[in-house]
This record gives structure tokens, sequence and C-alpha cells, in this order.
């Protein structure tokens, strides 16, 4: 299947999931496995997504997913497939799939490591930003920060694009740092963690 | 040296396998006090003239991190060297205060490992490591700053906000307590206080948008006994214009009365964390401590009045947890630039010249603070101890900059103090900042600051350490290090005070002149507080080397303790 037949199914199976979630959370909180299989139609099968825009979820930070999800149902954050499908989610089912998709091993996207002179700038501006303090000394997050490292270059971008314009609204702080940063900066960011 | 005793470490069989191994152990005990395997109040209280053990965050309960013992003097400390190093299995932020109770150590790391060791050996007795929730929020780091102990249990406080009772000889929890929401911001990484029976803590999350505490809990069950709200439900205070300094700030009254008036009192979400240990004084059965910053850090749009009890000196009775007095130190502050490296009791002149029971808090505006313990009035501030630009330049959303930095000044470092010669010591960051506002709504336990504090990548850092005259106010003697300094500091009665730096630097000084007598590279950034002990009739001086997350110094995971034979 393509990039972009998937991403279409994808989108179909979100739908499809919505309506199913929302014939009651007993039925997801029954069986997280079936319930994971929907959200790997996106999200992918072996944890690699389906579409650049979307994140990794396998191996995630299980305090971040969750909150994600939270944030989805209460509308803090926007996205047409994710809001259908957490609408159907009550709070048990929420740290269920958290702590199932956290459980499983980050996988390997496969991309280059930034050059040099991109790896400088992005160390400059995150040292700046003091980002270390919450994404850690090795990127990878933990409890309710994400890890960043090796995740999607595209993902990277966009979300670091969404917060500066407040489209993300989710992270305040977040959204604050980022109108501190350039498109340079975006950049040199996205494809250096991309790239750890 | 090697990683020592966790070699003999089966995961998933710890505590037993332990608790076996503490037996097995020869642990030599100290001998002025007793042979005392539980820790009494008698002992707690009289910690300051204790020159075995070191029972207490910051050495006892005024909190002068004076330790009494001089074998290690200003004759000898060049022949300072490891006695022992131990490796955590925790390589990462490491702000421990060493705890030593009769020849046993305990040291935590980050995300809650504790650890027991032999003092004089620094071999493993127990390990325990806390299963930690889904939700930890923390802002700096996944730290904790070490254990409290009283009679034979070792408390210890989360990163997902328990409180958490260990068994002192083998390492097994005995309760846990919730001590607040996490999902809302909550967390623990201070070391806990214990008085009388009661567990002592605050909490983080001034960050995240909370209502600062200090919670008491019955040290035999975990019951909550009582609880002060750091923000009280009518904040506003008195609209001061200016800081404890006489400085203006540059305030719009007009505007935040009007803003109170149609929003109302911000308290439940007014931020006011307790980052570090309370000091108590058993005269007046009274603790005092000191409160962070307002929730969102940088906006004050959202927060109109003064903010009380942020940036504040804070003391309350340690029977009901009632207020007595307070100090606000900065009133409606947008900067980050408050309250958090604990306060010390000491004797200190005030505006007559007669010496009065005083307390000092040193600030990360720079300044240390002398403070009347009686009704918590101003008595001095001290001169600044790093450069101060552009005070109080409001916060834009391009970014203003103002010095000192968010950091500080003086960070949560706890100081140490020579009562003997009335110094205080402090060690200070220097990190030129750029201040940015940007409104949002209560995002609901996220991290909330209401705009971002930067470095200015092209200016240069650096720290130093000084000595304060607490009776006048003036700087004794300054020492400039390379980089900026955030852990702590210790003096000693052998004329020393011992600190490190996040270059892996620790050194020893000398207390009247900062000249500087030995110094050690530990190979990780030493941004946590010595401590030192003895045991069988010999000192030893212990620092934890594991780097730090806030100011992303090298990470490491050695407890390095240091001899001289």
């Amino acid at each position: 299947m393509t990039m972009r037949a998937s991403l279409l199914a994808c989108g179909a199976i979100s739908l499809a999931a919505a309506l199913l979630l929302q014939s009651g959370p007993a039925a997801l909180a029954g069986d997280v496995e079936e319930a994971a299989a929907i959200c790997s139609a996106c999200h992918g099968e072996n944890g690699v997504p389906v579409d650049k825009s979307i994140p990794v979820l396998w191996g995630q930070n299980e305090g971040y997913i969750y909150l994600q999800l939270r944030d989805f149902k209460l509308g803090n954050r926007k996205n047409v497939n994710m809001t259908e499908i957490a609408a159907g989610l009550d709070k048990p089912s929420m740290k269920q799939l958290a702590a199932y998709f956290s459980a499983k091993p980050w996988p390997n996207l496969g991309q280059p490591s930034a050059p040099h002179d991109l790896a400088v700038s992005a160390e400059t501006t995150a040292g700046s930003a003091g980002c270390r303090g919450c994404h850690q000394e090795n990127w990878e997050g933990d409890s309710v920060t994400p890890r960043v490292s090796g995740q999607g270059t595209q993902y990277l971008r966009e979300t670091m694009v969404q917060f500066r314009s407040g489209e993300r609204a989710n992270n305040p702080w977040m959204a604050a740092l980022l109108k501190t940063y350039t498109d340079g900066d975006i950049d040199a960011m996205a494809r250096y963690l991309a790239g750890k | 040296m090697a990683k020592i005793a966790s070699l003999a470490l089966v995961a998933g069989a710890v505590a037993v396998a332990l608790a076996g191994m503490a037996q097995a152990q020869e642990v030599r005990n100290a001998t002025k006090f007793g042979d005392m395997a539980t820790v009494t109040q008698d002992l707690l209280n009289r910690a300051s003239d204790d020159g075995n053990n070191f029972l207490h965050t910051n050495g006892n309960y005024a909190q002068t991190r004076f330790y009494p013992n001089r074998q290690i003097n200003t004759g000898n400390v060049s022949k300072l060297h490891p006695a022992w190093i131990f490796q955590t299995d925790v390589k990462d932020s490491l702000e421990t205060s060493p705890i030593v109770v009769n020849g046993v150590m305990y040291v935590t790391t980050s995300f809650d490992h504790v650890y027991a060791l032999n003092a004089r050996t620094g071999e493993e007795i127990w390990h325990y490591k806390q299963k930690l929730g889904p939700i930890s929020t923390y802002c700096c780091g996944p730290n904790n700053r070490g254990v409290a102990v009283a009679g034979d249990m070792v408390y210890l406080a989360t990163l997902d906000a328990k409180l958490v009772a260990l068994d002192a000889k083998t390492g097994k929890p005995a309760w846990s307590t919730d001590v607040a929401d996490p999902e809302l911001g909550y967390s623990e990484t201070m070391a806990p206080t214990v008085v009388n029976g009661k567990v002592l803590l605050g909490t983080n999350g001034g960050e995240y948008g909370i209502r600062g505490f200090v919670k008491a809990f019955d040290a035999k069950t975990g019951k909550l006994l009582w609880t002060f709200d750091t923000t009280p439900e009518n904040s506003q205070g008195v609209w001061a214009t200016t800081d404890a300094t006489g400085r203006d700030m540059h305030r719009d009254i007009a505007a935040e009365k009007a803003a109170y008036g149609k929003n109302g009192d911000p308290y439940k979400t007014l931020g006011g964390g307790v980052w570090q240990n309370p000091s108590y004084d058993a005269a007046s059965n009274r603790l005092f401590f000191v409160v962070g910053n307002p929730s969102p850090d940088l906006d004050g749009s959202v927060r109109p009045g003064d903010n009380l009890y942020t940036d504040s000196m804070v003391s309350i009775d340690l029977d009901t947890g009632k207020y007595v007095c307070h100090f606000q130190y900065i009133a409606h502050d947008v900067w980050d630039l408050d309250a958090v490296s604990p306060t010390v009791l000491v004797d200190a002149k005030d505006a007559s010249g007669a010496m009065v029971p005083a307390v000092l808090h040193a600030g990360k505006t720079g300044h240390i603070y002398v403070n009347n313990r009686k009704d918590c009035s101003l008595i001095r501030f001290s001169e600044a101890m790093v450069p101060q630009e552009n005070m109080w330049v409001l916060p834009t959303k391009d970014g203003a900059r103002m010095l000192p930095g968010a950091n500080g000044g003086v960070e949560w470092s706890p100081i140490a103090t020579n009562p003997w010669a009335g110094l205080a010591y402090a060690i200070n960051l220097h990190q030129p900042m750029t201040y940015h506002v940007e409104n949002s709504a209560y995002p609901g336990g996220k991290l909330w600051l209401g705009g971002a504090f930067k470095v200015i990548p092209s200016e240069e850092q650096w720290g130093n350490v000084t000595a304060v005259d607490y009776n006048t106010g003036k700087i004794r003697w300054q020492v400039k290090t390379s980089q900026p300094m955030i852990g702590g500091i210790l003096a000693t009665a052998g004329g020393l005070v011992f600190t490190g730096e996040p270059n892996g630097t620790f050194e020893a000084l000398d207390s009247m002149t900062g000249a500087t007598l030995w110094q050690f590279h530990a190979g990780a950034g030493v941004n946590a507080p010595p401590s030192s002990y003895t045991v069988e009739g010999k000192q030893y001086v212990v620092v934890g080397a594991g780097g730090n997350a806030q100011i992303d110094s090298k990470r490491g995971n050695n407890i390095i303790a240091f001899t001289v034979d």
C-alpha cells in the first residue's frame, strides 16, 4: 500500500473507531489489544507511523500519552481523528492505552544524523532554551515529557510550528518558547532530534 | 574504583537479598553519642554539636551546614583523597544531601532510588527503587535531594508526589501516602524534615499553577496532621510598589486592582511551591521556610495583587501549622527571582547592634536577607553577590534583558554559615537572560510560565563563592568560578568550606579568606551539597557527582567520600 493509500485507510479506520468507541468505553477497557489495533491503523502496526505527519507512539512515555489523550478529549489539543477517538475514552482506558504503547520498543525510523553545523546550531538553540531540563540529556523525556529523539522529522517540524503559531495550544510553555524560534532554528532542531 | 556492591544485586529479589546483606555486613558504629541505631528526637535536636553523624539535610534544625569536627582542617586538607567511590545505578542529575547515622549513609538519586551504604567502606547495604506512577511532573530534572531519618525509619518524598517510609535496616517500605495529585503539577524533590513525630513536606509545582503548601504527616502512620496553604484566600497583600531593597518594581497598581475586582483572588492556581526544608526553632516551636514563585512565572496580568505568600519567608507553628508572620522579598514577581535556598537560623545583630534571633535567606536576587525571627521583619540585606542590571524591567514579548537571570543569584542551593565568624557562604550563578511574557490560560497542570526566560548565548556565564558578614551585610571575600554554580556548600570547624562546580571540580576553600586549598576532579558535575561525618574516629567529607539537569552539566553516578590518612 502506498503512503497516501495508508493515510486514507488510517483516516477511515479512525472514523470507524470513533463510532465504535462511542458505544462505550467499557468495550475498550476490556481488550486493550483490540483497541490498540485501531490506533495502529495510523500509528503503525510495527510502530512506524503510516504517514510522516503522524507521531511515533511505540515507546513514547506513558504519562505523556495519557495527557495527550486527556487533552484531545477536553478539546485542549485538536486533531480531527484524535478528537473523535478520545471522545469515547474514559480515564482508565486512556491509562491502559498509555501503558500499553509505552511498553513497546521505540522503532528506528532510519533517519540520518544531522550534519555537524546543523547539530552545533541545534545544540546552541537547545542550550539557550534549556530544553534538556525537561526532555532529558538523551532527549528521551520522562513521564509527562515526550521523547523527541528519533521522532519523525516532519512531525517534529510541524509540531514546533504549530506551537509557535498557537495552533497547538495544550502546552503554553512550549508555545512561548517556540515563539522565540526562527524557521531555521526549528528546522535545525527537527533534523537534529530526528537523527538522534 | 569499581562499582562496589551492586554486583551482588539481583533484580527482583532486591529487598530480601539486601536484608540479609545488611546483617552480614560489619558496620562499625560511631561512639560519641552511643550505639544508636535509632535516631531519637534528642539526637536530632543536638545535631549541631554532633561530630559523628550528619542527621539533617542541612546539618541541623537551624540549617547552618556547619560541621563541628575539625580533624580535616586548613593544615591537612591538601592530603585529602578519595576513601571510596560508590557508583549508583542512575546516571542522572544528582542533588542528594548524604545523611549519616551511626556509620550508615543514606543517599538518593534521580528517579527516587535510595541507597544505604556503609559509610566507612562505601559498600551497599540495601537499595530501594520507588516504582513511579505514570504521572511525574517536574520542571527541572528528575531530582531528589535526599531522605530524612527519625526513629527506625528513612523518609523519602517522590516525583509522583508520595511520601514513603522505609525501614532503616532493610529498605523495605513500611507505609506510603499520597501527598497531592501529580496530574495537577505537584511533585516532590525535596528531602523531608522530621520534628517531634511530624514529617514535614513542601511541594514543587510553582511552574504548574498549583496551590502550594507545607504539610505535616504522622511519622508513624503517614496520616496527614495539618496543611498550611502558602497562598491564602486573600493573597492581595498591601500592593507593594518596591521590593525588599526599596527598588521600584514598575507595577501598574490601578490595572491590577481593576483585574482583582473583576476576576477575584487568584489563590487557587497561584503557585507558591516550597522547594527546600524548613528550619525549626525549638525555643519558639516555630518553623521558618521560604515560598517560591507565583504561577504563572512571568505573566502577572492573570494574578493581580502581591501574590502572598510567594517569594516570602514564612513562619508557622509546628504543632498546628498556623501562620505566625511573614516577610515578602518581592511582591508580584514576574521574573521567577523567587525564594528557594533554605532558611538558616543564627543570632545576628539588629539595627541597634543588639544580638537577636535571626533568620537568613540567600535570594535569587543575589542578596542575603537577614530577618528578625520574632516578627519576620527585615533587619538588613547584603551587598549583591552577582551583577544586577536593568532591575526591575518588565518582561516583554520580544524579551527584556535583566540581571540576574531567572536561576539567580542563589538557586535552591543551601548556604552554609560559620556562626563563630558571623559569615554566610553562598554559591551563585551569573547567567544573563532575556525575560519574555506570553499570556495563556491555566493549562490544567501543565508547565505554565506565562512566557519564557532564555539564556543569551553570546554572553559569558560564570559563578562565584561568596562569604558575607551577616552582621553588616558586607561581602568578606568572593571567588569567581568558570561556570554558574548550583548545588550547595558545607562549612566545617576545620576552617574550611567545601563546594563543587558543574565542570566536576570539588574544592576546599579557606573559610576566612577564600583561598583554594584543595581540588579534586570528579569527572561529572558536582552539583550537590556536601556532608561530613566521622566513623571510628576518622572524619570524612562526602559529595555526589552526577551533574545537573537544570544547568545541563555533565551527568555521572558517583558518591565520593574523602578522608585524610
